[in-house]
């Protein structure tokens, strides 16, 4: 009998009129690990919240149809009872806890406390999920001290000691930076092997083609197709739905690379083993080479062909100069830096706490240096305002709620250049022009609280662009964008790199730095480890692991078929 | 993360007695005089929760209190003195300020009221944590959810502050003046303010779905993971408390014969 059974269910919100989940029938088995992709919208939220019972029960709204898990009506079986049942671990990590518990042990009980579970029992318990996800160490901590990675593992540790038969990961690591993945992702790792049903929705496809057995791919509240991921990642038709495939089945895809059940691999391992029976083909470097070269689009608009890597060959927009800085006496973070900046379209790369944001808050004026120079247009900033600088210098800050405050996307857009002396029309010209940059069209008189958070980013970084400043920095863009915004922002970078302006970002996604920047700036405990081309930079290994950095999976998988 | 809460464990035989032993504490310090009526008794008790803070080792967390309480006092002395309707007696003046005994014996009550007020609360909030005083009420028969509340607040209020500064920083960069005069800072205030509050009500939607996943709706009978040590202080010291109050009680109405 499988676990979970939905039958023809049809959910929408209160107040809606659009069906969030459409006629949708699944049936899972347990011990199966199961992903839920498509693209932001899809309802793969509303459906994982449905298994829960949450839909309907916590929002109300239309519903039809049943959802059984474990013989039990997800629809009627009220959420505290189906929470033994059904765990469900969703983005935010600070939002998961409690509030109530002042250390990750007492935190870690606050369910079970709730179940009513025996002191001993209860004890036990903990231990165990504490040592299996690897937080014992943490348990007399705060859990509000620890990093993003932590906080999350203290959450799924949460659920996992009430020990649910299902266990629904939301985009466990959306928010979370490459180390806080990674250490996540080692812990979903860990309980592929103890048997208990997982749903996980990701949209870093090439892990999910790593452990899930068979996808759900979603489209507009339909299930489109539930198969495994070779077969799903082979569809012609997933672009259109808005999920691009893993990098290994694009390169194989191109190159015309089948495994021989027909479909194209999702993994690397199961690349290379196709690979394997294609090394008779005599053209295939050929064919790499210049997909390789089509996936990297630099815009070289000028047609200048090599990227010299030489700061003084371009004109330098920013010159900082034996920059030293910290936040307190005990631990400085720069100690004299230089860089220059030109106006390539450049990335900053590094783990967390290496300097990056603080970096470009110093650049933006946010933080003024301890010592050194910065120097925009051949001007010391050190006497300029943040305000003086925003009609210079444009920022777009990570969580797009830091910013948000009119009840119009529109009237949100315009603040900014209203405020740097814009005229009215001059405005909302360049609010329109910049919100049809960002595929906000359409939605202008919306309330930005209504929009789901992908778009709130696509609105922030609209009201930067909006303000027309020469320089333009990125705070993390891609977080909690799908394929399509993240092809979008992409698009954003490209055209303004265009118009002259110079684009800095923030990013921890590889093969989306590879594909957009014209030059990569590796940082790593407050200095600049390595500075050039994508190209120049992700061959250079020592860097890299200095740097705790992966890289992007083309070149991954590049250099695995050059080693063979 | 900072904590709003202004406990400390200093480890100290205070922060180990019970809170309600500390409530009743309370209780006492305020009574006594009250149904005592006198005002030596002040002096008395102000004494006993100075000595208490002492040796909580929290005295220096409450001098700034206890400074703030006596601007408060001192006005009341000011104006009682000099204005209180009552006003006959003359006790002394300083250049053309008149001081009268009643409005000055008046405050006098008044100050010591506050005074005797603000180190009792002291004591107790100086030295229990938030957490332990929600789970004893919890235990005794108080609604999680009330408990909840209170302790989410000491929890989430400093991370809601955290978020301010961040707040400004990405106004400014739209060019937002903050800075200036009252003016500019009234037309920052709304820029400033928003972001705060709606995130603050996304997180609380947020967060009351993952309490729901963790059973917190249940109506069942919650399990703890220890039981308060039992100390014997505690009853030795309540009933202590106890026998003060009824015995003032007891003075009280043989006096008035
Ligand atoms: N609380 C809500 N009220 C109204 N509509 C909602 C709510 N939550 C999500 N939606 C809408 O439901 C649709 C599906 O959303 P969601 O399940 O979050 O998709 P996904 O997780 O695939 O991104 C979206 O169009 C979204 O705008
Ligand atoms: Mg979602």
């Amino acid at each position: 009998m499988p676990i979970i059974s939905i039958e023809h269910l049809k959910y929408k919100y209160p107040g809606t009129d659009r069906l969030v989940l459409d006629d949708i029938s699944l049936s899972i088995e347990k011990g199966e690990f199961i992903g839920i992709i498509g693209k932001n919208g899809a309802g793969k939220s509303t459906l994982s919240q449905a298994i829960i019972g949450l839909v309907p029960q916590f929002y109300n709204g239309a519903y039809g149809g049943s959802v059984l898990v474990d013989g039990l009506r997800a629809e009627s079986v009220p959420v505290g009872e189906m929470c033994e049942h059904v765990g469900l671990v969703f983005q935010n990590p600070f939002n998961q806890l409690s509030g109530a518990r002042d250390t990750v042990y007492g935190e870690v009980a606050f369910g079970l406390q709730n179940l009513g579970v025996e002191r001993e029992e209860m004890k036990n318990r903990i231990e165990r999920v504490l040592k299996q996800l690897d937080i014992w160490q943490y348990r007399d901590r705060n859990p509000f001290d620890l990093s993003g990675g932590q906080m999350q593992r203290v959450a799924i540790a949460g659920i996992l000691v009430m020990q649910p038969d299902v266990m629904i990961l939301d985009e466990p690591t959306s928010q979370l930076d490459p180390q806080g993945t990674e250490e996540v992702f080692r812990v979903v790792d860990a309980l592929t092997k103890t048997g208990i049903t997982i749903i996980m929705i990701e949209q870093k496809l090439e892990k999910m083609a790593d452990y899930c057995d068979r996808l759900v791919l979603m489209h507009e509240g339909k299930v489109v197709d539930f198969d495994t991921p070779e077969r799903i990642f082979s569809r012609e038709d997933l672009e259109k739905l808005g999920v691009q495939p893993p990098a290994f089945t694009r390169i194989c895809r191109s190159l015309g690379w089948k495994q021989p059940d027909g479909t194209y691999p999702a993994t690397l391992s199961a690349t290379l083993r196709v690979f394997d029976e294609h090394k008779s083909d005599i053209n295939w470097k050929e064919k790499l080479k210049s997909y390789q070269r089509s996936g990297h689009q630099q815009p070289d608009a000028q047609g200048s062909g090599t990227t010299p890597i030489a700061n003084d060959a371009f004109q330098n927009l920013f010159r900082v100069r034996d920059l030293r800085f910290s936040y307190s006496k005990e631990a400085e973070i720069f100690d004299g830096l230089n860089l220059g900046l030109d106006d390539r379209a450049t990335a900053i790369i590094g783990q967390n706490g290496a300097g990056k944001t603080t970096l470009v808050r110093l650049l933006k004026g946010l933080l003024k240096p301890v010592s050194g120079e910065i120097y925009f247009r051949e001007q010391d900033i050190s006497g300029k305002t943040v305000a003086m600088l925003a009609s210079d210098i444009g920022y777009v800050f990570q969580n797009p709620d830091d910013q948000i405050f009119k009840y119009h996307v529109l009237d949100e857009v315009m603040f900014g250049p209203l405020n740097i002396g814009m005229d009215l029309s001059r405005a909302r010209e360049n609010a329109e022009k910049a919100l049809e940059l960002m595929g906000l069209r359409g939605k202008e008189e919306e309330n930005p609280y209504d929009l789901e958070m992908s778009e709130r980013k696509m609105v922030a970084i609209a009201s930067v662009l909006a303000m027309d400043t020469d320089v333009i920095i990125l705070d993390e863009p891609n977080i909690a964008q799908d394929y399509e915004g993240k092809k979008r922002i992409g698009t954003m970078i490209h055209e303004l790199s265009k118009n002259g302006k110079l684009v800095i970002a923030i990013l921890h996604d590889m093969d989306f730095v590879a594909e957009y920047f014209e030059r990569v700036i590796v940082m790593a405990h407050g200095s600049i480890l390595a500075d050039g081309n994508a190209d120049e930079v992700f061959c250079q290994d020592e860097v890299l692991e200095e740097a705790k950095l992966q890289k992007p999976y083309i070149t991954q998988l590049y250099e695995r078929l050059m080693i063979q | 993360m900072k904590s709003i809460s202004l406990y400390v464990d200093r480890g100290s035989w205070l922060n180990r007695l019970h809170p309600y032993t500390k409530l009743l504490y309370i209780l006492t310090a305020i009574g006594i005089p009250l149904i005592g009526g006198k005002l030596w008794l002040f002096p008395f008790l102000i004494g006993c929760s100075l000595c208490l803070l002492i040796s909580a080792k929290t005295l220096r967390q409450t001098l700034p209190l206890i400074g703030f309480s006596f601007t408060v006092i001192i006005v009341i002395f000011l104006i009682q003195g000099l204005f209180n309707h009552q006003n006959q007696q003359l006790l002394f003046s300083v250049g053309f300020l008149r001081f009268y005994k009643e409005g000055i014996l008046y405050a006098t009550r008044i100050g010591c009221n506050i005074l005797n007020m603000l180190l009792s609360f002291a004591v107790f909030i100086l030295t229990t944590s938030p957490q332990e005083l929600v789970d004893e009420l919890e235990k005794s028969g108080f609604s999680p959810k009330f408990g909840y509340i209170i302790n989410s607040v000491f929890q989430i209020l400093p991370q809601m502050m955290a978020t301010k500064d961040t707040i400004m920083d990405a106004q400014r960069s739209r060019g937002l003046e903050t800075e200036g005069n009252l003016m500019v800072r009234m037309k920052a205030f709304l820029p400033l303010i928003s972001p705060v509050v709606m995130s603050a009500l996304t997180n609380t939607r947020e967060r009351s779905i993952a309490l729901e996943v963790r059973g917190f709706g249940r109506k069942q009978k919650k399990t703890w993971l220890s039981d308060r040590p039992k100390h014997k202080e505690d009853r030795v010291i309540r009933v202590i408390l106890i026998v003060l109050i009824l015995a003032t009680v007891v003075w009280r109405i043989l006096s008035c014969r």
